[in-house]
């Protein structure tokens, strides 16, 4: 039998039809509109899952590189610090030298003192970088400056260290103390190179013969061990920064591969979208043509 | 014996009558052609009895019977219970899916995600708070930021476990307006008992009350996407209809059963709300995951924060920030430079909450992927029997058309008969007899 077909069940399609065909339509543009094929979790939950987790991990890589780059300005004070202390321990070598060749003078001996007590003030003063307002000699009491202008030479810092994340579960020392390098003075007698920078002084003053042999001796010696020490921290200073530049690249490539992962899941292809959104038009005119042609027919039309 | 000599009148007089009951049963159809539920009727046409003749043949003697016209036997609608059973188990379904659908769309844009604004996006700007304060852990701002990150994010949490709950209480709700008093199951039953005490009435008097029916279909239709029913139709007309598995029928006879217990599996929308704010629904098991990544973030960061404890809370509606940004510990107490503890918080990133939070995005959209397919499969199945239906019961204007004409046709036909035998009596009555006259 064939089956009987009312106007009730044209239009009921025609309608279900229509809105099938507006729906996919609106999809598609939906789609163009927001650059995204996943619009709700519903649309691909794994998906959506894989797009939020790659999403938190970018903007974990955004926030390593910025650490990483905080450290390697925190690094450069750090260099430029202990190189012009370089400079000031080498201008220190040369007036010892100066001290013990014989020729100087009473009055001389005490230009000299003067001089190297003066580039001792300016040690200190270098050891008193700082970086956006923190010391970055101080161990981590950056709040408080690693020595006093002045006769007291005793290192306020502490050891502590301070460190960036550069990777996941990666981080890296950045900073040093200064104590390590200055020590705290004559008073502490710890052969550091405040205590030698003050005994020079005070034997350039005092310029007896032994005074003389102690500048000419154990004191150069002292100095020179403090200057390796110095340039033992300006080589570590130099390979966190290269450490921390090797982060930064690495970061970048890997935040450019998470980047474009994100997108293949969660971008919409606008080319395949285009076509299909210009599909569903044809076809949704189509019905509603039909439609409209199919609904108003009937006998009636026919029977005068 | 001869044949009366008025009964070809007679006869043509049937078709006359006949003609005019079927053209109005046409026109009721066109009438009802849009209307619900309405099912077409037709007019089952019977020859009446006929004339028994005892000798009719001048030869042999033999009689014979002759045919006296027609006659409306009874009107009849067009109906298959067999479809009318398919219709409402799928209504049902339909019903159950669309409601479960709705309510797990809504927690879904309660979400938000994936987006720049929901909470997976706040989560990931917490954890990058604390790596700002680990660069500069003397910072003020830096510690301001932590705290009203932690704010931001708990106040997130509290409100999507707030709307979750919302759901809930509104599945509730709906539940208690549509089974309450007054409320829809209970007028519906009330109307098909009357019917059913109507129906009896005149399927006693032997008269089909075919709109009578048709009205009671619909609202036994309606039922359907409440709850599953299921009709038993007894000899006098009347039906019981079973409600959603209940113990007693809903309707039995006139008389109604209601208030009655339903549960989870009484199926439509009445079983799916049921379902929805039952202890093992999908509504508590949102609570406990949100519960669940309050819980993990709160412990994880506390646990790293010693001396004053970042968040208090350790579920959804109840965590919040009561750490000042001054009570925020980086390192090593007295050590305001120190950064070791902001950078394991930060290190948090990507651990259990996150995980946990994606999970249950993940949960939510597989469950509303699979909840509108289903709906979408009931949807078509419901389409497809309905459309059986309207092929069985529907007007089809077409079909009553072509009706009208045969039977005003018929009509002008019979009418011509009737002409044609009183032109035959006026030959007898008029012009017999007068000859030479």
């Amino acid at each position: 039998m064939t089956e009987r077909i009312t106007a009730q069940m044209v239009s009921g399609s025609t309608l279900r039809d229509v809105n099938a065909a507006f729906a996919s339509l609106n999809r598609s543009s939906q789609e163009l509109a927001s650059g995204k094929s996943i619009l709700q979790p519903s649309d691909n939950p794994y998906g959506a899952g894989r797009a939020i987790g790659l999403q938190s991990a970018i903007d974990g890589l955004s926030s390593y590189k910025g650490s990483v780059q905080d450290g390697i300005s925190w690094e450069n004070t750090a260099t430029s610090a202990l190189s012009s202390i370089g400079s000031v321990v080498q201008r220190v070598r040369e007036l010892t030298l100066q001290s013990v060749s014989g020729v100087n003078n009473e009055a001389d001996l005490e230009n000299l003192a003067g001089e190297v007590e003066q580039l001792t003030e300016a040690v200190k003063q270098d050891a008193n970088v700082q970086y956006a307002g923190r010391y970055v000699l101080s161990g981590t009491l950056t709040e408080t400056a690693p020595y006093e202008a002045g006769a007291e030479d005793a290192y306020k810092g502490n050891e502590g260290a301070i460190s960036r994340a550069i990777g996941p579960g990666a981080t890296v020392q950045i900073n040093q103390s200064a104590g390590e390098l200055l020590g705290s003075g004559p008073e502490s007698e710890d052969g550091k190179l405040l205590d030698v920078l003050r005994t020079i002084a005070t034997h350039m003053r005092e310029g007896t013969a032994e005074a003389k042999e102690s500048l000419g001796g154990g004191d150069l010696e002292k100095l020179d061990a403090n200057y390796s020490t110095l340039l033992q921290m300006q080589a570590h200073t130099g390979s966190v920064t290269d450490q921390l530049r090797l982060a930064e690249s690495r970061i970048e490539g890997v935040k450019d591969t998470a980047t474009q992962m994100l997108s293949n899941v969660q971008d919409a292809n606008v080319a395949q979208v285009s076509i299909e959104y210009a599909s569903q038009k044809a076809g949704y005119e189509a019905a509603l043509r039909a439609g409209a042609s199919i609904v108003q027919m009937s006998l009636l039309e026919f029977l005068k | 014996m001869p044949i009366p000599t008025l009964q070809g009148l007679q006869t043509a007089l049937s078709g006359l009558m006949a003609g005019q009951d079927a053209l109005d049963v046409t026109g009721h159809n066109i009438a009802n052609a849009n209307t619900p539920g309405y099912s077409r009727q037709t007019a089952l046409l019977q020859t009446s009895n006929p004339l028994s003749i005892a000798a009719l043949s001048p030869v042999d003697g033999k009689g014979a019977q002759l045919g006296t016209g027609v006659g409306v036997e009874t009107i009849t609608r067009i109906r298959s219970s067999f479809l009318d059973a398919q219709f409402r188990n799928e209504s049902s379904s339909l019903e159950g899916a669309a409601t479960l659908a709705e309510a797990l769309s809504q927690v879904q844009s309660a979400l938000n995600e994936p987006s720049s604004s929901g909470m997976s996006a706040q989560l990931s700007a917490f954890w990058t708070s604390w790596s700002n304060l680990a660069n500069s852990p003397t910072s003020a701002a830096a510690r301001e930021a932590v705290v009203s990150a932690g704010k931001q994010l708990a106040g997130t949490l509290k409100s999507l476990g707030a709307q979750v709950e919302a759901v809930s209480s509104e599945a509730s709700q709906r539940y208690a307006t549509i089974t309450g008093s007054g409320g829809e199951v209970a007028s519906d039953a009330e109307q098909i008992g009357k019917l059913n005490t109507q129906i009896k009435i005149a399927t006693e008097a032997g008269q089909p009350p075919n709109d009578l029916l048709d009205r009671r279909d619909s609202l036994i239709d309606n039922l359907s996407k409440l709850a599953q029913v299921s009709v038993t139709e007894n000899k006098d007309g009347t039906v019981n209809v079973s409600f959603g598995g209940a113990a007693e029928p809903l309707v039995e006879g006139s008389t109604v059963h209601w208030p009655q217990e339903l549960s989870a599996s009484s199926g439509g929308q009445l079983g799916q709300l049921l379902s929805l704010t039952s202890p093992e629904g999908p509504l508590a098991g949102y609570q406990e995951a949100l519960n669940q990544v309050a819980a993990q973030l709160s412990e994880s960061v506390n646990a790293l924060q010693p001396s004053t404890p970042f968040f208090t809370g350790t579920t959804a509606a109840s965590i919040a920030v009561t750490a000042t940004p001054e009570q925020i510990q980086t390192g090593p107490e007295g050590e305001p430079g120190a950064n070791s503890i902001a950078l394991s918080v930060a290190a948090l990133r990507g651990g259990e909450a996150d995980q946990s939070y994606g999970a249950f995005v993940m949960k939510v959209g597989g469950d509303v992927q699979s909840a509108t397919s289903a709906q979408e499969n009931g949807a078509a199945m419901l389409n497809a029997v309905e459309e059986r239906r309207q092929s069985v019961s529907g007007v089809s204007v077409d079909e009553e058309m072509t009706h009208l004409v045969a039977f005003q046709r018929g009509y002008e036909a019979s009418a011509r008969v009737l002409t044609a035998m009183d032109s035959m009596l006026e030959t007898l009555i008029e012009h017999t007899g007068r000859v030479g006259l």
